[in-house]
């Protein structure tokens, strides 16, 4: 095999590759020699400092804190139930999403054998699965292990179980009353943890999480809404829509999450007031539904007006032009929009610590360098780099997520 | 009376009408689209519309099943007359297929699921019963085999026959083609004429809107020729393509044959 004809000269392939994309050209040297130079030296101070210089037991001292705050300890079986639940639900979804969409040819990812799966799952979720190991890592007793290594298990049967399930063609009955019991799954979940604590007292990286998990399924069909009734015919409708839009877009979360801290009491007697959690939760739905009824809106506009002819020809009814024809594709068109909405939204839960007084991960951060053993070590560095670190995992998990449905779906191939 | 003169009338149809268009006038602000449109279509019908871009062809099909809305004067399909009545509009849609220009397919839908789609939603078949249907079909515009891709794997041709294929699957009393081959590359024309001439054949009432004049002289039982928004001219393809007789006529068919 003879290699291609090149005009940089001959060596190994690593010093051509070097020669072309690093030092083409006399600027082009200079700026690898200065940029590599840089990004070096951070690189090593910044392993210097979690290696050597970061002392990181004051995370591991207030772990179980920054998690889920000051839930009972005495109560943390309920809270490893819950998890293995919801794990074993969520391996039911997928695996039953995952057959039938095998079986009606809508996923554009071929199939995989066993090995190239577990290759797949780490490449997706490895980030996670290392955190986690990390994080059992920092804690000394086997509560947690036991936690995670019930909730693997149970993630797997319930994947195995789905996709079984999946692949059979159910009496409609069965069908239904499946999708309703799994439906009420998280409810009853909820039910079950709040029994120990409600949810106005959850705290830690649990609240950041539940809270934008709540806000994100909220604001879903609020942003739907909103952006069809700014395109709607009834200008009252389109009026109000468009007031909310600007209003909510005009204002700093801070400040909404602020008002929702305070105004309120002037309004509602303080015995029958929503408890924090559920102001924050209704803040971020509010706040994130009017950004993404303009995505959404976006995504209305970047569908043909053939699409929408073309149902009309077959005698579909409006509601069934929007639904079936329009929506879905103006949604999957800006599902990078939306999932970076998301993500937002899931960062921006940390502004509610501070403005609602929630301890949540950010405030227990900043809490635990004020106790004694800690005080005046300045080690609140530590603490911003863990938190960092934890919504960064969560954050690129969800974008790398959202470009793999991108190719599921095969989106701007079709 | 002899059949030409008859032909040569649009505002009488062959056989029973089904299509009805009286004094149709469209404005699009102040541009009038269509000035007084008189056309009757016969059951089993097919009539060519032909003419220059911006004559009013498509603004014309279009009104038929109310894509667009027409100003003035009646649009009668099937005993239905078009008005603000949503359900009559449904129903005349429901009676009435299209075919577009640019296809129209639902990308995010397989071929099957395009093609089951309105059935389903509109007619409440099951599914099983829509899908015997639509394989059916497909098979008459010959790709049952392309049925489990998605639009975005075929090629224009077998898009167009797809499209015709969705129509179809309604039962339609009534086909408007909108310039169905003006957007497929030359090699794909034929196809899709022909599973249009298969249709003719069967006795669907069609009107056509197209620049293949080929199609027009095979097939036609009236060509229809408008200009600047007017019926101009209507006659039997054999004496409307040897014989014209306006003016506009004579100068559009100089410039295009």
């Amino acid at each position: 095999m003879t290699s291609p004809p090149t005009t940089l000269g001959t060596g190994t392939r690593a010093a051509r590759w070097a020669r072309k994309h690093l030092f083409r050209t006399w600027l082009d040297s200079a700026l690898t020699i200065v940029f590599g130079g840089l990004a070096l030296y951070l690189i090593f101070r910044f392993v210097l400092f979690v290696f050597v210089n970061a002392r990181w037991e004051i995370i591991q001292v207030n772990l179980k804190l920054l998690m889920v705050g000051r839930w009972p300890s005495d109560q943390l079986m309920v809270m490893a139930v819950s998890v293995a639940v919801l794990g074993l639900w969520v391996g039911l979804i997928a695996g039953l999403v995952h057959r039938r969409q095998m079986r009606a040819g809508q996923s554009r990812l071929t199939a995989m054998t066993g090995g190239q799966r577990v290759v797949d799952l780490v490449r997706r979720f490895g980030l996670i699965i290392g955190t986690v190991l990390l994080l059992l890592a920092l804690t000394n007793t086997n509560g947690p292990w036991l936690m995670a290594a019930t909730t693997v298990v149970a993630s797997v049967v319930g994947r195995v179980i789905g996709g079984a399930a999946g692949t059979r063609v159910l009496p409609r009955w069965v069908a239904r009353t499946g999708v309703l019991l799994l439906a009420l799954v998280p409810f009853a979940i909820y039910v079950y943890l709040s029994r120990t604590l409600a949810l106005a007292d959850w705290e830690g990286f649990f609240f950041n999480i539940t809270s934008a998990i709540a806000g994100i399924i909220l604001c879903f069909p609020l942003g739907v809404l909103l952006a069809l009734a700014r395109r709607s015919k009834l200008r009252l409708l389109q009026s109000l829509s468009i007031l909310y839009i600007e209003f909510v877009r005009g204002s700093p979360l801070f400040v909404l999450l602020l008002m929702a801290n305070v105004s309120l009491e002037f309004f509602v007697p303080a015995s029958i007031a929503p408890s924090k959690v559920i102001r924050a939760i209704v803040v971020f739905t509010i706040f994130t539904g009017a950004y993404l009824a303009e995505i959404v809106r976006g995504g209305l506009q970047s569908v043909p007006r053939g699409q929408e002819e073309a149902a009309k020809s077959l005698g579909l009814s409006p509601t069934k032009q929007m639904g079936l024809i329009v929506l879905p594709q103006a949604l999957r068109n800006v599902i990078p929009a939306q999932i970076g909405q998301f993500i937002s939204l899931f960062k921006d839960t940390t502004l509610a610590g501070l403005a609602l007084g929630i301890l949540d991960l950010l405030e227990g951060a900043k809490a635990i360098t004020q106790q004694p053993d800690f005080r005046g070590q300045g080690l609140i560095i530590e603490t911003l780099v863990f938190v960092g670190f934890l919504f960064w995992v969560g954050s690129f998990t969800m974008s790398r997520e959202s470009q793999r449905l991108e190719r599921k779906l095969g989106v701007g191939t079709r | 009376m002899t059949n030409e003169q008859v032909f040569a009338d649009a505002t009488k149809a062959v056989g029973e009408a089904i299509i009805e268009l009286e004094h149709v006038d469209k404005f699009f602000g102040s541009f009038q689209a269509l000035k007084d449109i008189n056309l009757k279509v016969g059951l089993q019908e097919v009539v060519v519309v032909i003419g220059p871009s911006g004559s009013g062809k498509s603004t014309m099909i279009r009104c038929i099943n109310r894509l667009e809305e027409h100003d003035n004067g009646r649009i009668v399909v099937d005993g239905i007359e078009l008005s603000e009545d949503v359900r009559n509009i449904q129903e005349i849609r429901r009676e009435t297929g299209m075919v577009f220009q640019q296809f129209n397919l639902f990308p995010h839908l397989s071929v099957i699921d395009n093609v089951t789609l309105a059935p389903r939603q509109v007619r409440r078949m099951p599914k099983d019963e829509a899908e015997r249907l639509a394989m059916e079909i497909l098979e008459r515009v010959q790709i049952p085999e392309q049925a489990r891709k998605y639009p975005g794997q075929l090629s224009g041709g077998q898009q167009q026959r797809v499209a015709i294929a969705r129509s179809l699957a309604m039962k339609p009393k009534v086909m408007l083609f909108d310039e169905p081959t003006s957007a497929l590359d030359p090699e794909m024309i034929n196809e899709v004429l022909d599973a249009m001439k298969d249709l003719a054949r069967e006795g669907m009432t069609m009107i056509v809107v197209t620049h293949e004049m080929g199609f027009a002289r095979e097939v036609a039982d009236r060509v229809v020729f408008m200009a600047d928004g007017q019926i101009v001219e209507v006659g039997p393809p054999e004496h409307f393509f040897t014989n014209p007789q306006e003016d506009r006529t004579k100068l559009f068919l100089s410039q295009i044959l």
